[in-house]
């Protein structure tokens, strides 16, 4: 470690003085953050290299990315160190640096250690377990207390329900000072926004109280991951007032549970799994929320991006109002705007058809190539859209189609690193959440 | 009118601010503010999943189209303006879908009754509950029409929410202010007036509230005690472009002095406000403005400079000088560089003054604010060790590069003691991890949500116009006369002379 400072330092001065050029002043560093990414494999690792270059190409920051390899030979640490400048054309000069470190055998119990001298003073430190933290550990708790956030992703436990059932006990526990954030969280927001869009109107607020029936389909086969689908009862329940009566599970990752607020009304919430490739197990991909007040009924309906349309099977467990993925011609409408993305596909390659069509051998010639930045760029496929439909009363169904955010980890690090791991809201959800999970 | 309960299920959500359904109707649709900001503002908002579902967007200009053709229209200039590219074309294209338009002559009452259907068939389809913002993107002679012709038609009142936005200039005078003020409180209650200047938009500009009154360590100082004097630029490099008739008639007093630089002043002066709420930080506004020592009849031939650029170099390209502008008078008197010392005489601010200037055809584009210290009372490390040390400045950048900078002393390296200034930078660019939106994003979502904190109260307008007029009326009769300076250069002489008699000088941004 002291080579890795040395040089660390060395990479820094030469930095500052390259900036200073004929100043007498050097240029000060202006890191922002140091965000330290914790690996247990390769493909974690990668994972956790190519969110922290995304992130350090447009913030001045360190990134520590650190990989335990246990069973490896002990007394041996790789540590490799990379550094960019980037230069804007209206603001000074900005360094980032990405540390990673190899860290084998034993030496992999005490990170704590490891990270304590690489951190800058005054500087926010962010811990990202990439997989499934080891709760409980004195090395994870020791690690836990050189961040002041720590960031997880319960989409990728190992073992969904006990592992959040331990980052329940973390996040409820009176001596945690540090800011806990889940990524499958962050990925409900927007699901959040849109059931909290509907109740906004002040016209509407009584429906808030008129709820009976909330169905949810989430990503996975058999009981998969339900921590996502529990989180967005337990932050409605905790939110309305409702409180659980009982739960049960049946095949398929069924969950039928009965909520009562107010002593008195009855809220059925069902949700089951739906099997969906290229999503993370667990994630949602339809909530329906269905009810009466005032003498008018709702029905509000979000869907994620159907591709194609699904029958939903004669067993169903419950019986959606509308049916989710194309029961009306949302799949049809939304398939066609996935069409017009693959169009993108086109730019990609636009060198090779350009080659095709002309027959200039490459390089000869070369096309147009349109302006993209590079955020949008690596942006493009990996968003998603949500369709709402709303019915109220008897009046035509008012769809809404919104273009989502991506959910790669480097975007959904930057919305927490932006707006902070301290969220009273996912605090109060979270042992919701897993009262219910207990309950099935 | 009582605000409904926060939405319990919105809490938490970080930026969460969605307007109630509603229908937003520009009037000027085809014209270009429309063209290169509303509708490019109204795409960023969809496009952030900040309007709600039955939001709808109806253009109402003379021209004639279809639905279709405006669709086309505003996807157009949606491509081409808006801030973020490339243009996403599912946010697009659900933002078009809510897109419609209806021909409207401004004089012809049946077209306004027409749109009025139009309006009344999409409140029902899209349940928008009748909730309407009417955005006047026409000129200021325009408003006196729309808005009688909106309440001929029965477009205003009733239990709905109805908005009108218009844009500065707020009149040229203060008489006109107050016509103008009459005008549109015949139809609309001042809370439903947002008069928009889209400087008070900028996030940098509403970081000076948070870098004010967020933090413990600058207001103790943020007085009379401790701080020498303020410089605000509000500097462009470009020349009158297509607004030479709008410009030739207004100069930059009144085009920047009277709007944008007194905002920022007020920003910079203003008393701390009981709460980020829109009377409460407007009270505290217009209380700093009526605190300005107004400029009298003698005073105006020290206390302002005015100049005009001629022809010269800017960003190495040679331009014309103003009269050879297109659509100014070749003789014209009207200024493009104005500059002013102020006083506000309350107990803060007693004998500092505050300098402004605004001008085209600058070296570059910038605006900031300069706050310069007063010199420590003893130098107690000598004269020597101090002869390159600057007093104590912070600088508020608010465009191009947002930011902050503090200049204190620091010991040189070295053996001797040597005391030499340095700057502490904050870059907005590169310490925040969320891009800032566009001044007009910001504006139109208050204005949907109906917060008017960012927009200009009538009384505000009225009193920034009766320390102007003043001061116009003695350039009017040639005092101070009329300065000149090349193009790409701070402006004429007496812009120097200015501070050079109060033993300051201008800040070089």
């Amino acid at each position: 470690m002291s080579d890795v400072l040395v040089a660390l330092s060395a990479i820094r001065n030469k930095f500052a003085l390259s900036e200073s050029r004929d100043a007498e002043q050097v240029h000060p560093r202006n890191f922002v953050m140091t965000l330290v990414a914790v690996a247990a494999n390769e493909a974690e690792e990668r994972v956790a290299r190519r969110a922290c270059r995304m992130i350090l190409e447009q913030h001045p920051a360190q990134a520590i990315v650190i990989r335990d390899q246990p069973t490896m030979d002990a007394g041996l640490l790789e540590a490799s160190i990379s550094t960019e400048v980037h230069r804007s054309e209206t603001a000074s000069a900005a360094q980032y640096e990405l540390l990673t470190l190899h860290v084998r055998g034993a030496a992999g119990d005490h990170l704590a250690e490891l990270v304590e001298p690489l951190l800058d003073s005054g500087v926010p430190t962010y811990m990202w377990w990439v997989g499934t933290p080891p709760f409980g550990k004195r090395s994870f708790d020791e690690a836990l207390q050189t961040c002041d956030q720590l960031v997880v992703d319960s989409a990728r436990f190992e073992s969904p329900y006990l592992s959040f059932l331990s980052l329940a006990r973390l996040v409820t526990s009176p001596q945690r000072h540090q800011g806990v954030a889940d990524f499958q969280w962050s990925r409900l927001r927007p699901w959040r926004e849109t059931i909290a869009q509907f109740f906004g109107p002040a016209e509407r607020r009584p429906f808030m109280g008129g709820i009976s029936g909330v169905g949810i389909d989430y990503a996975g086969e058999a009981r998969g991951n339900r921590i996502a689908a529990s989180l967005l009862i337990g932050w409605l329940a905790t939110t309305l007032g409702w409180q659980l009566q009982r739960a049960a599970g049946g095949s398929g990752g069924v969950v039928a549970a009965y909520y009562v607020t107010q002593g008195v009304k009855s809220i059925e919430v069902n949700f089951r799994s739906v099997p969906k490739a290229g999503l993370a197990s667990g994630e949602i991909m339809a909530v329906r929320l269905s009810g009466a007040a005032g003498g008018k009924t709702f029905n509000l309906t979000i869907q994620r991006d159907p591709e194609r349309p699904r029958r939903i099977g004669s067993d169903s467990s419950f019986n959606p109002r509308q049916q989710p993925e194309g029961g009306d011609d949302a799949g049809m409408e939304l398939a066609a705007r996935r069409a017009e993305w693959h169009r993108d596909v086109l730019h990609e390659n636009l060198d090779s058809l350009h080659h095709t069509a002309t027959g200039d051998a490459p390089g000869e010639s070369v096309p147009k190539r349109p302006t993209v930045f590079n955020r949008d760029r690596r942006r493009a496929d990996a968003s998603l859209v949500l369709l709402t439909m709303i019915d109220i009363g008897g009046g035509d169904t008012l769809r809404h189609v919104q273009r989502m955010d991506p959910e790669d980890a480097a975007t959904l690090l930057l919305e927490l690193l932006s707006v902070g791991t301290r969220d009273d809201v996912y605090t109060r959800s979270v042992p919701a959440a897993s009262e219910l999970l207990r309950s099935v | 009118m009582i605000a409904p309960e926060p939405n319990p299920l919105a809490e938490g959500l970080h930026d969460y601010r969605v307007a109630d359904p509603s229908i937003m109707v520009i009037l000027g649709a085809t014209g270009d503010l429309s063209g290169r900001k509303l509708l490019p503002a109204l795409y960023n908002l969809a496009k952030q999943r900040l309007l709600p579902a039955g939001f709808a967007v109806v253009g109402a200009a003379i021209d004639d189209m279809t639905d279709e053709a405006y669709r086309a229209h505003a996807a157009e200039k949606i491509k081409e303006h808006s801030r973020t590219q490339p243009v996403d074309a599912t946010a697009l294209e659900s933002f078009l879908a809510a897109t419609f338009y209806s021909r409207v002559d401004f004089t012809k009452l049946d077209d306004f009754k027409a749109l009025q259907r139009r309006l009344e068939e999409l409140d029902h389809s899209r349940q928008t509950g009748g909730s309407r913002i009417y955005y006047c993107a026409t000129p200021p002679p325009t408003y006196e029409t729309i808005t009688e012709q909106l309440n001929a038609a029965g477009m205003v009142g009733g239990p709905a929410t109805h908005r009108i936005v218009v844009e500065k200039p707020f009149g040229s005078d203060l008489k006109s202010a107050r016509e103008l003020t009459q005008i549109l409180q015949r139809v609309f209650h001042e809370d439903s007036v947002y008069r928009i200047d889209h400087y008070l938009g900028k996030e940098t500009v509403q970081n000076i509230l948070a870098f004010r009154f967020a933090n413990s360590i600058f207001e103790p100082v943020w007085n009379s005690n401790l701080i020498d004097s303020v410089q605000i630029t509000a500097a462009e490099e470009l020349g009158v472009e297509l607004r030479g008739a709008y410009y030739d008639r207004a100069g930059a007093m009144r085009d920047i002095v009277q709007n944008h630089a007194l905002q920022l002043l007020s920003l910079v002066a203003m008393e701390p406000p009981l709460a980020f709420d829109a009377n409460a930080v407007r009270d505290e506004k217009v209380k700093v403005l009526r605190a300005i020592r107004p400029i009298s009849d003698e005073e105006v031939a020290h206390a302002t400079v005015r100049g005009q650029y001629t022809k010269g170099w800017v960003l190495g390209e040679q331009v014309p000088g103003y009269r050879e502008e297109k659509d100014v008078a070749s003789g014209s008197l009207t200024e493009t560089f104005a500059a002013v010392r102020l006083f506000i005489d309350n107990w803060r601010w007693a004998n500092v003054p505050f300098y402004l200037r605004a001008g085209k055809r600058m070296p570059k584009r910038v605006t900031e604010i300069r706050i310069l210290f007063k010199r420590p009372p003893h130098l107690t490390f000598g004269r020597k060790a101090t002869q390159e040390l600057e007093p104590n400045a912070i600088t508020l950048r608010i465009q191009p590069e947002e930011g902050i900078t503090l200049r204190f002393g620091a010991k040189v390296p070295s053996a001797g003691l040597k005391i030499r200034s340095v700057t502490m930078d904050f870059q907005y660019m590169t310490s925040f991890l969320v891009e800032a939106p566009e001044a007009y994003e910001r504006l139109l979502l208050d204005c949907m949500i109906g917060d008017p904190t960012l927009f200009t109260r009538a009384d505000e307008v009225e009193t920034a116009w009766s320390l102007i007029d003043p001061i116009e009326a003695a350039w009017r009769d040639g005092r101070p006369p009329l300065g000149f300076y090349p193009a790409g250069t701070w402006g004429p002489p007496a812009a120097g002379k200015l501070l050079q008699a109060d033993g300051r000088e201008w800040h070089r941004p």
